[in-house]
């Protein structure tokens, strides 16, 4: 295994012999930049995986502004490609993971085409909707955001209301509790970590947090990807230690039990994390089957309204999972006392701490001179709904000019329509900030914190909101009710909403004694919830007892 | 170890509240939380309440309006919910549980639920009147396979529906089942819960758990004594009955509810404007069917 050690190079399971363009021994004479540099260690880690001692040819390509990486799929068996991707690298490698069968090396060449795609667009699920049915929703979303969203929550009380009470099927158990091997692990020890995506988002926040945790613990964390996605975190320094495989799909099955095979063979996994990957939550009855010893866990944050999300995957996997790590009381509750799954597999720790010290400032003084400030962070995602920020600015403004200050901290894939709309409102006053800028800074501006979601777990945004001292008022959706003030929930449905957070806002700029009331409330429920056994602690142990 | 909620409805109960608030207190099995939920009592009894707040434990949440032992229950166990107890155990103002009440209780669950392997509903307790006679009102009824525990060793037996007063439910049953129906106001809301609940698995009565009820007359339900002055209970109970029968069970147990009532009412030679009052409740059955609410996961 060649573990290169300086910061810049990631870890490779392969041996390069040539290469132009990528930048691999030299990063200044590279045409990539180090994110793309990244992907194709990636990818060139996937297919050294694959293909134990296989010599390997790798074009890379960059393809336009939007378009996303294509680099474990079938396509990069492809050795033409379209007309809009550019050829930025090539390289010529050697995997250096040992054949099972040291007599039957082979020695072709096996040519592979990756597409490192274009770009840090975000990914996401809704643009991606094929067909004229996806053209329809996108006009009648772009045209009327807030009508359309309406209509979704129409449907989502429906098929609330027919699922409730549904009890997911589950797996049949692997009955196995041995393993049969080709032959002895004395690879290095390895956590095994199933990622959505490398973007921003708590969940990924928390990801990151225990794949540092498991290279503090002496493991080597192996990082799988299964979602479109550009992956712009993948350059973050928790992953300095990792092997990253963002997975693209579909994938050859061959190739997917190949891949899986040799991290097997190549090193002594002794544990699986699963955060929110569909691919690996898929294939962890046949790693169960092929490797029974290895613990399982997962971290659960948000139940989808009309699938269930992950947290309706892992139920119907639970028969593969050791325990099941839930960040909210109300999945909790949910696991156990709507499906039925033992107590003792479900492990409730909280995220309290994860982006704050849990102090709490309560000295703040209130714009109470100059403007009130509203502010939104987050997302600028569909689940988190920052149109309806926007139309309540205007509500607001409306109600009294002049007396508000409005805030939007954030980015994402409806970053456009977030300007259209600004514009469309005619709101000049409202400021949009990057992730450049500290969250902490604009939360020291605010008066209000507003949390629009559709759905949630339980924000981030409001641990580090109720630290900085400033009153949330949110959309009553999965645990925020841990947080919030009883007086400051607002229903999800969209126009029920803007008419409840018009009301409480303007109460909390009118009446200062109001506003520290429902800002108490908050901190009482804040000060109950820190109590409650906490995330970190908690995996560091875990992964401690793995390693030992 | 489990955190333990109890809720005691209380309403203009300004003589009896105070035994049952020592009573629970003192139990062998130290609670968590203590949750009164005053109904909006106006003789005294929330001064009798405010002696108690002293006790940390205690919680006594007043209702801005009498809302009936259904809405009250349903108030107290969202809040014990709320609170994040394991388990809630239900009782009335006027419900004396002896020192080991609770612990039985708990045990008794746990035991049923090992020999049984599978959670059961809820463990209740043995009702008492006060002079030491099984008291009418607070019997639950059996399963076919009542006496499968007793044939183990247990002195527990399984049942399906019980009342209201000494009931421990699980925190699971809860997020399930959700609350008791708060429009019931009184009568038949617990025999309706602890119904829906053992749709799942049955509930258990654990001998060993004894507590009186102070009741007054040792009377149970039967139609034979509505009169001028109970009236306004019987109306609840027959409009609830009659919804449960018909929306829960079928017409066939609707029709059946109602010729026992007839033949209760001519039995009790009772006066027919009373008996024309209770079937305008029994027809308000047939369009009176709420859906149960859902407890919140804060803590």
């Amino acid at each position: 295994m060649d573990e290169q050690s300086t910061e810049h190079r990631p870890l490779a399971l392969f041996e390069l012999l040539d290469e132009s363009g990528i930048g691999l021994i030299d990063s200044s004479a590279g045409l990539l930049d180090e994110r793309e540099r990244r992907l194709v260690v990636g990818a060139a880690n996937f297919h050294a995986l694959a293909a134990p001692g296989q010599l390997l040819r790798i074009i890379v390509l960059r393809g336009p502004w939007g378009t996303f990486p294509a680099l474990t799929d079938r396509t990069v068996h492809h050795i033409e490609w379209a007309g809009d991707r550019e050829a930025v690298g090539s390289m010529v490698l050697r995997s250096v993971v040992q054949p099972l069968n040291a007599v039957a090396r082979p020695t072709s060449i096996l040519g592979l085409v990756v597409d490192v795609g274009g770009g840090t667009k975000f990914g996401t699920l809704y643009r991606s909707l094929p067909g004229w049915q996806g053209q329809v929703r996108r006009t009648a979303r772009s045209l009327a955001p807030i009508q359309f969203d309406a209509l979704r929550q129409l449907r989502t009380d429906v098929v609330e209301r027919l699922l409730a009470g549904r009890g997911v099927k589950r797996r049949a158990s692997t009955r196995l509790n041995r393993s049969t091997r080709p032959g002895g692990t004395s690879g290095p020890p390895a956590v095994l970590f199933g990622l959505h995506w490398l973007e921003l988002g708590g969940a990924e926040r928390w990801a990151l947090d225990t794949i540092q945790m498991a290279a503090d613990a002496g493991a080597t964390p192996i990082v799988i990807t299964d979602r479109e996605s550009n992956n712009p975190w993948i350059t973050k320094p928790e992953l300095a230690s990792a092997l990253v495989v963002p997975l693209t799909h579909p994938m050859d099955p061959a190739t997917e039990a190949a891949f899986l095979n040799g991290l097997l063979e190549t090193f002594d996994i002794r544990g699986i994390h699963v955060h929110h990957n569909a691919w690996l939550y898929q294939r962890l009855p046949w790693l169960r089957a092929v490797r029974p010893d290895i613990p399982v866990i997962d971290s659960l944050h948000i139940r989808e309204w009309r699938t269930g999300g992950f947290v309706d995957t892992a139920v119907r996997l639970s028969s593969a999972i050791d325990t099941h790590h839930v960040v909210s009381p109300a999945l909790r509750d949910y696991m156990i006392g709507r499906q039925g799954l033992p107590a003792e597999k479900i492990k409730l720790a909280t995220l309290a701490n994860l982006t704050t010290d849990n102090s709490i400032t309560m000295d703040r003084q209130l714009g109470i001179d100059g403007p009130f400030t509203v502010v939104f962070v987050g997302r600028f995602a569909q689940q988190k709904r920052p149109y309806l920020f926007l139309r309540l600015a205007a509500r607001l403004r409306e109600h009294a000019p002049g007396k508000f200050r409005f805030v939007m901290h954030g980015d994402g894939e409806l970053a456009d329509e977030v300007h259209l709309l600004k514009a469309r409102f005619g709101l000049d006053a409202l400021q949009i900030r990057g992730p450049e800028i500290p969250v902490a800074h604009t939360l020291a501006e605010a008066d209000v914190v507003v949390i629009c979601s559709d759905n949630e777990g339980l924000t981030l945004t409001s641990f580090e909101a109720t630290a900085a001292g400033v009153p949330v008022v949110s959309t009553d959706v999965g645990s925020q009710v841990s947080l919030t003030a009883d007086g400051l929930l607002c229903p999800r449905h969209p126009y029920r909403f803007l008419d409840a957070a018009t009301t409480k806002v303007i109460a909390m700029m009118t009446s200062p004694d109001q506003r520290k009331s429902w800002l108490d409330e908050q901190v009482v429920k804040a000060t109950a919830f820190a109590k409650l056994p906490l995330a970190r602690p908690w995996v560091r142990d875990l992964y401690q007892g793995w390693l030992r | 170890m489990s955190t333990v909620a109890a809720v005691v409805v209380t309403y203009n109960r300004q003589a009896k509240v105070g035994e049952t608030l020592d009573r629970i207190l003192a139990q062998t099995r130290a609670l968590d939380w203590i949750i009164v939920v005053d109904n909006a009592s106006t003789d005294g009894t929330d001064q009798v309440l405010a002696s108690y707040c002293a006790d940390r434990r205690v919680i006594v949440y007043r209702l801005q309006r009498n809302m009936g032992g259904a809405g009250g229950f349903s108030a107290g166990m969202s809040r014990g919910y709320e609170l994040g107890a394991d388990f809630v155990w239900l009782m009335d103002d006027d419900c004396y549980p002896s020192p080991d009440a609770l612990e039985e209780l708990e045990t008794g669950l746990a035991k049923a639920e090992e020999a049984m392997a599978m959670p059961l509903s809820y463990a209740c307790s043995q009702v008492k009147f006060v002079d030491g006679e099984i008291c009418e009102m607070n019997n639950p009824s059996t399963t076919w396979d009542w006496g499968r525990l007793m044939a183990l060793g247990q002195e527990c037996v399984l049942v399906t529906n019980c009342s209201f007063v000494s009931v421990l439910f699980p925190r699971r049953v809860l997020t399930r089942f959700g609350l008791p129906l708060k429009e019931y106001f009184i009568w038949f809301d617990d025999q309706e819960y602890t119904l829906r609940v053992t749709r799942a698995a049955p509930g258990v009565q654990c001998l060993r758990s004894v507590v009186v009820h102070d009741m007054g007359v040792n009377r149970g339900v039967n139609f034979a004594d509505v009169s001028a002055e109970n009236m306004f209970k019987f109306r609840y109970g027959v409009r609830n009955e009659a919804s449960y029968r018909l929306h829960h069970q079928g017409v066939g147990a609707f029709v059946k509810f109602a010729v026992r009532l007839a033949q209760q009412l001519h039995a009790g030679h009772v006066a027919w404007p009373l008996r024309i009052q209770l079937l305008r409740k029994l027809i308000e059955g047939v369009t009176f069917n709420p859906k149960p609410e859902y407890p919140r996961s804060v803590l």
